[in-house]
């Protein structure tokens, strides 16, 4: 049972059980419907099994499986699961999944989808666009909203054939019944005018279609972030007394078509946002329905379980929706049980690999936990006799080499040039808006603490050092990090890297570290890292100037999540995008900037240049001796994706010789 | 001379139309279909001389896009299915070679990517490994394994992608070639190392060919000196039996190498012509070819002595034998698909991409009624005449072509008009009877009394809520409308929030009358689909040209005024949350249209089968309207 502070036992623990409709979840931590492109066509694969299997066996209570279309007319992406291909999939999640509850997740998108695969007319309750792709639906007439009712309740009967606990009804920010709840998208006239009428047709279709003895969960939208025509929450109070009473239980989520980051915003958004409206949401539940009967999920990034277990225990929910941060530490309920919970690796919310919602299909994963959504082909365990270790570089493909090196036995020394560990990823969290990134660093010095690996910083190795390593047939894994490239652009501007400017903020020097006046931050890349700092350049006050390639400024945040947000950002800190740019030259005061595509030169001020160009790696140590696993920054500067992927598959390469 | 048969090494085509190498995202799991199949038999069967088939990767880490087809012996029955569909129709067929190198990411490889140098692209990047001899030997390696397991597969030969996305053109290039080693002094070895494994591996009696690039169209890239240097050092190895030629690079001058109707016929074949000029391999010359007349002039002008036709032979598989239709040059379905990871089609072929699809055999005989001749209309009446049915095809304007006819007289954009004067042909081959200027209403469709009924009836302008005297819509200005309401100097908002090629229409049409133009969207990019037709970098140069200016992010909310002095307008820039207030001489409003529906309202539930394509269910883009014309002729 868990222990509150003070050491009052909590009456309703986080890792205890808690029963829905009379089934037994054994904990309170749902695991929620998201996008991960591991289907094989439109059916549930078997990395969609072993995924939520492994989340399962680390103590999920409830998995609702990806959201499934409950329609042939709904394609949202290529490999959205579809209802009617999904009941083998369903099966075998709930045979893997024991005995945490699995819920199928249902739903259709209507003019949030896309005619891209199946080339169909969008369904819509009105003719209005969405905003992302500008478009027109079709209007859905008695015929199509029949079929679609029938829709749900035909997959909810195949769902619990196959065994689900039950369904997850989609009604939150992407999706159809979402459209009909809402002012922005029903300008209806006839009778679907009463906008509940279609979420009470479908939610009293599905409880018969499945009977009283399985649960039906609804994701509401409870917010649309648009109060001039959207759904508030004192509408959605209103939804859930006069048309949710067939409800187990309900997630309040929110966001629109006009806020679709909203519903599961990266790291710039503080964790446990929809606090305040889930705990109304549990007021009209409870007044509507007596508390007992129908429960209350918070959603809204969740990541902290000591947070989770204060949101159950302020009576602000019965049940914490823990997704992302499942992602990424799939034992999380484990370690909250064997009060361990200091060894649940950090989610930081930066939403670069759990969001896969893109045309490309990446596939779910977590950049300090890569084997997520490989479940099936997992880095192996570095195991065998046990052996000395050298770990040249402590950023994080150094740490997470060490960290499994550790963990499967070998003496690990990890050592690191500069006087704090950590590497890149402490300068990449140094600005403003980015911190959680920089949660990755205590946990990893924590758990190479507890795995009795050596770590001296401040101590640089010499191609001396890893001969006479090798030599005492110490195994040597390189991890060293990257350097600055070569500048893109003329002239005697002052200039800084971007990560010595990272490095200026952390040492509270950047007034310093650049002259007074405008600053250029030169940006091809387009990733957060020019972003970021023309926010922090703007919020101490400089006069900046952030130079793009690109019609919009951070291209790669598209699938964070944080495009249109950090744009707006940028907006109104008052930082000048020049777009479709490029830095030419950059002296006396001045910056020559070229239109990428006319050739047209502006001038701007410009007393220092922050370069956010590309680095190369910092790869001496192996150059000297190429034979040594490497990792990370020093094969090739990317992130932190690559870094910790690669100290895992090296940690197996340097103990196999 | 198109018809003329050619040798290639030890191989003779019967013509010199090629259908180039070209992705299709038809690979499922890294392996060949049966819609691959399908799609080059179609080409095959139409009379194309040669097929080339999309990019094979030669390295199993080379994973630049999802729908690759991979270096692996799983492939080869896809390779036999293929080949031998394409011999069915008398013609060659090569499989193209090709490693991604730097042009590429570790999105679906998890490993990083390697490149001559660790020079990023400006697409991709992500900074690549710099390749030791080690790799290099290893890739070279690969190339000459999936050539030999391509002539097991059944191929007459290989092309080696040496243009484009290519760990080749990487080598040959100076921008992205900075090494010291011998692999870097001459940026040829590379390749040629590629050519002498792979001659060996196929033996002498397959055809091997290069693709060179002619012009990179960046700063630091090949140059037509730098092609033809190479294209001698081929020649002199004796080992290579054609040249093929390309423009631009893939990743960062897209738009040179798939140009829109923006770039005339032929525009790329000066390469092609320098390289003939030099060596006397035969030379396949490309560049957006629509007809066979272009073809052959490329031909009998000397320039090259093979055509490449890829978009045409998409738009019409019987290009090279009796085409009656032509590609446009839009872009949308074939590029704009391809490049966001879905299956290539095409605006106007609605079966490119979908060959393998049986189609049901066609019905009883029934009397049809289709109402409206915009391309939905044009289409199905075409499609269900030609599968014989009785076709009548009423329309309200005294011309056809419906939406289409306002897009094709935008300016420089005529082309698209082709669309409909194709669509027209085929209606008229298959005996559609088609009447103008006439309004069907439920009285005429009782009168007419037809087995089923094909609504096609298109949108209507839809004027916003906040619209006064002095808003105009976008189909006044390109309806021609306006030109005596317009003078020179005239302050004119063009509000868009379609994205597409509407509000640039508009505003160029009004920036060639003299007046100052700004086109505004309450979206983060103007124009923004253009990006996916490749439309984009020449609409910025003409727009800074004509000095329109580009506003984003603003929100038109209220107007007032508008008799005398010209509108109004209440803007909120929406990121900011603050309001201005600006006149215009005139506002032309770039708005989602209204479906045209009041017939489908009397008609629904009737005694008749009824079906609506295109806008008039909702007001999309043209593929959409000829892709439901055809289905639902299909399904009668």
């Amino acid at each position: 049972m868990t222990v509150r502070e003070g050491g009052l036992p909590a009456v309703r623990g986080l890792a205890d059980p808690v029963a829905l409709r009379g089934r037994v979840a054994p904990s309170r931590v749902l695991f929620g419907p998201h996008v991960t492109n591991l289907g094989v066509r439109r059916a549930l694969s078997p990395r969609h099994v072993a995924y939520y299997a492994r989340r399962a066996a680390g103590g999920a209570g409830v998995i609702v499986t990806e959201t499934a279309s409950v329609h042939g007319s709904d394609r949202p992406y290529e490999r959205a699961p579809l209802a009617a291909d999904c009941a083998p999939g369903w099966r075998a999640v709930v045979d893997a999944c024991r005995p945490a509850l699995v819920l199928a997740g249902l739903g259709h998108a209507g003019a949030q989808g896309s005619s891209a695969y199946d080339q169909q007319a969008l369904w819509a309750p009105s003719r209005v666009a969405d905003v992302a792709s500008r478009e027109v639906p079709m209007e859905m007439e008695q015929p199509e909203i029949d079929a679609l009712v029938a829709g749900f309740a035909t997959a909810a009967g195949l769902a619990v054939a196959a065994g689900c606990d039950g369904v997850e009804i989609d009604a939150g920010q992407h999706s159809l019944l979402r459209q009909f709840l809402s002012g922005l998208t029903n300008h209806r006239t006839d009778a679907y005018a009463d906008r509940d009428r279609l979420l009470r047709e479908v939610l009293a279709a599905v409880r018969s279609s499945i009977g009283d003895r399985h649960v039906l969960g609804l994701r509401l939208c409870c917010d649309e972030l648009a109060p001039w025509a959207g759904i508030t929450p004192d509408s959605a109070a209103a939804t859930l007394t006069s048309a949710c009473h067939d409800a187990d239980y309900v997630v309040p989520v929110r966001g629109s078509g006009l806020s679709v980051w909203a519903t599961r915003p990266d790291l710039h958004t503080p964790p446990g946002f929809n606090t305040v409206l889930c705990a109304r949401i549990r007021n009209t539940a409870a007044g509507a329905h007596g508390c007992a009967e129908q429960r209350v999920v918070l959603q809204g990034s969740v990541v902290d379980p000591v947070a989770a277990q204060a949101a159950l225990d302020d009576r602000v929910c019965d049940l914490v929706e823990m997704t992302r941060a499942q992602i990424t530490e799939p034992d999380l309920v484990a370690h909250v049980r064997a009060g361990t919970p200091e060894r649940i690796r950090p989610c930081t919310l930066s939403n670069q690999h759990s969001t896969v919602l893109d045309v490309r299909n990446p596939v779910v994963s977590d950049e300090a936990e890569p084997d997520a959504g490989h479940e099936t082909d997992p880095v192996p365990a570095p195991d065998g006799p046990a052996r000395d270790v050298l770990v040249v570089g402590g950023g994080p493909a150094g740490l997470e080499a060490a960290r499994v090196l550790g963990a499967a036995g070998h003496r690990v020394r990890l050592v690191e040039a500069a006087p704090v560990v950590g590497g890149a990823l402490l300068l990449a969290a140094a600005v403003t808006g980015r911190e959680r990134m920089g949660l990755l660093v205590p946990w990893w010095t924590a758990e190479l603490a507890r795995l009795g690996v050596r770590v001296e910083t401040g101590v640089r190795v010499s191609v001396d050092d890893l001969d006479t390593a090798t030599g005492d047939g110490t195994a040597v894994l390189l991890a060293t990090g990257s350097r600055p490239g070569p500048l893109a652009w003329t002239g005697d501007a002052p200039a800084l890297a971007a990560a010595e400017f990272e490095a200026a903020v952390l040492a509270g020097s950047v007034d310093a570290a650049l002259p007074p006046g405008p600053v250029v931050v030169h940006d091809p890349l387009g990733d957060w890292t020019g972003v970021g700092i023309a926010e922090q350049l703007a919020a101490a006050g400089r006069a900046t100037v952030l130079v793009t390639p690109d019609p919009v400024a951070g291209t790669q945040l598209a699938r964070t999540g944080d495009l249109a947000p950090a744009n707006a950002r940028l907006d109104r800190a008052g930082v000048v995008r020049a777009l479709h740019s490029r830095l030419r030259h950059a002296g006396a005061g001045r910056a020559r900037l070229e239109h990428v595509w006319t050739g047209q030169s502006r001038v701007v001020e410009c007393a220092a240049v922050v370069d956010c160009g590309h680095r190369l790696p910092a790869d001496e140590l192996w150059r000297a001796r190429p034979h040594l696993p490497r990792a990370g920054d020093c094969v090739a500067p990317r992130t932190v994706y690559e870094a910790v992927l690669e100290g895992r598959r090296a940690a197996v390469e340097a103990v196999l010789c | 001379m198109l018809n003329d048969p050619i040798r290639l090494g030890s191989l003779t085509l019967r013509n010199r139309v090629v259908f180039p190498a070209h992705l299709t995202n038809f690979a499922e799991d890294g392996l060949p279909t049966a819609q691959h199949a399908a799609y080059y038999a179609a080409r095959a069967a139409g009379g194309a001389g040669l097929v080339i088939t999309e990019e094979h990767g030669v390295d199993p880490h080379d994973r630049p896009y999802e729908k690759l087809i991979h270096a692996s012996d799983a492939a080869l029955p896809g390779y036999r299915a293929i080949t031998a569909a394409v011999h069915a129709h008398g013609a060659a067929v090569l499989a193209q070679l090709t490693h991604n190198g730097g042009q590429s990411s570790g999105m679906y490889s998890r490993r990083p990517v390697h490149a001559p140098s660790p020079v990023p692209d400006p697409l991709f990047r992500e900074v690549p490994v710099e390749l030791d001899a080690v790799g290099i030997a290893r890739i070279v390696d690969g190339y000459a394994a999936t050539a030999a397991r391509c002539v097991a597969g059944g191929f007459d030969g290989v092309e080696l992608q040496g243009a484009h996305s290519s760990l080749i053109r990487q080598f040959l290039s100076p921008a992205t070639n900075r090494r010291a080693d011998a692999h870097g002094r001459d940026r040829d070895r590379f390749l040629l190392d590629v050519v002498a494994a792979v001659r060996a591996a196929i033996g002498p009696d397959r055809v091997l060919g290069v693709r060179l690039c002619g012009d990179e169209g960046i700063e630091h890239g090949i140059g037509i000196d730098d092609a033809v240097a190479t294209a001698r050092r081929l020649r002199d190895t004796g080992t290579v039996d054609y040249l093929n030629t390309a423009i631009g690079v893939a990743t960062s001058t897209l738009y040179l190498v798939e140009a829109s109707l923006r770039f005339p016929p032929g525009y790329a074949l000066s390469v092609p012509a320098a390289i003939r000029a030099a060596v006397d391999l035969p030379v396949v010359g490309v560049g957006r070819f629509t007809t066979p007349a272009d073809a052959e002039r490329a031909l009998t002008q000397g320039h090259c002595d093979l055509v490449g036709v890829v978009r045409g032979q998409i738009a019409e598989p019987a290009f090279a034998s009796a085409p009656v239709r032509a590609c446009v040059g839009c872009n949308q379905e074939c590029v704009g698909r391809v490049g966001r990871n879905r299956w290539l089609g095409c605006a106007v072929n609605p079966r490119a991409g979908r060959e393998s699809v049986a189609l049901p055999a066609p019905g009883v005989g029934r009397r049809v009624l289709v109402v409206g001749a915009g391309p939905g209309g044009l289409r199905a009446a075409a499609t269900a005449a030609a599968r014989g049915h009785r076709v009548e095809l009423y329309e309200r304007d005294d011309t056809t072509g419906g939406a289409v006819r306002l897009a094709a007289a935008a300016p420089g954009r005529a082309e698209f008009g082709r669309v409909v004067h194709d669509l027209l042909a085929e209606c008229r081959a298959a005996g559609v009877e088609i009447r103008t200027g006439v309004d069907v209403d439920a009285a005429l469709v009782e009168r007419v009394a037809p087995d089923v009924v094909v609504l096609a009836t298109g949108a209507r302008a839809r004027r916003p809520g906040w619209a006064v005297d002095g808003v105009v819509d976008v189909r006044d200005v390109l309806s021609g409308r306006l030109d005596a309401v317009t003078s020179p100097g005239d302050r004119v908002l063009v509000y868009d929030e379609l994205g597409f090629h509407q509000a640039p229409a508009a505003a160029e049409w009004l920036a060639a009358r003299g007046c100052t133009v700004e086109i505004m969207t309450p979206g983060m990019v103007v124009a923004q689909d253009l990006g996916t037709t490749l439309d984009m970098e020449l609409f910025h140069r003409r727009a800074h040209a004509a000095g329109i200016t580009l506003t984003t992010d603003r929100m038109v909310t209220g107007a007032v005024g508008g008799a005398s002095a010209g509108p109004e307008v209440t803007v909120l820039h929406h990121t900011v949350g603050t309001v201005e207030r600006r006149r215009y001489d005139l506002v032309v409003t770039v708005v989602p249209p209204t479906p045209d529906d009041a017939l489908w309202a009397a008609l629904r539930g009737g005694p008749r089968p009824v079906h609506r394509v295109g806008d008039c269910l909702a007001p999309r883009r043209v593929h959409a309207a000829v892709a439901e014309g055809d289905r639902v002729a299909v399904g009668l």
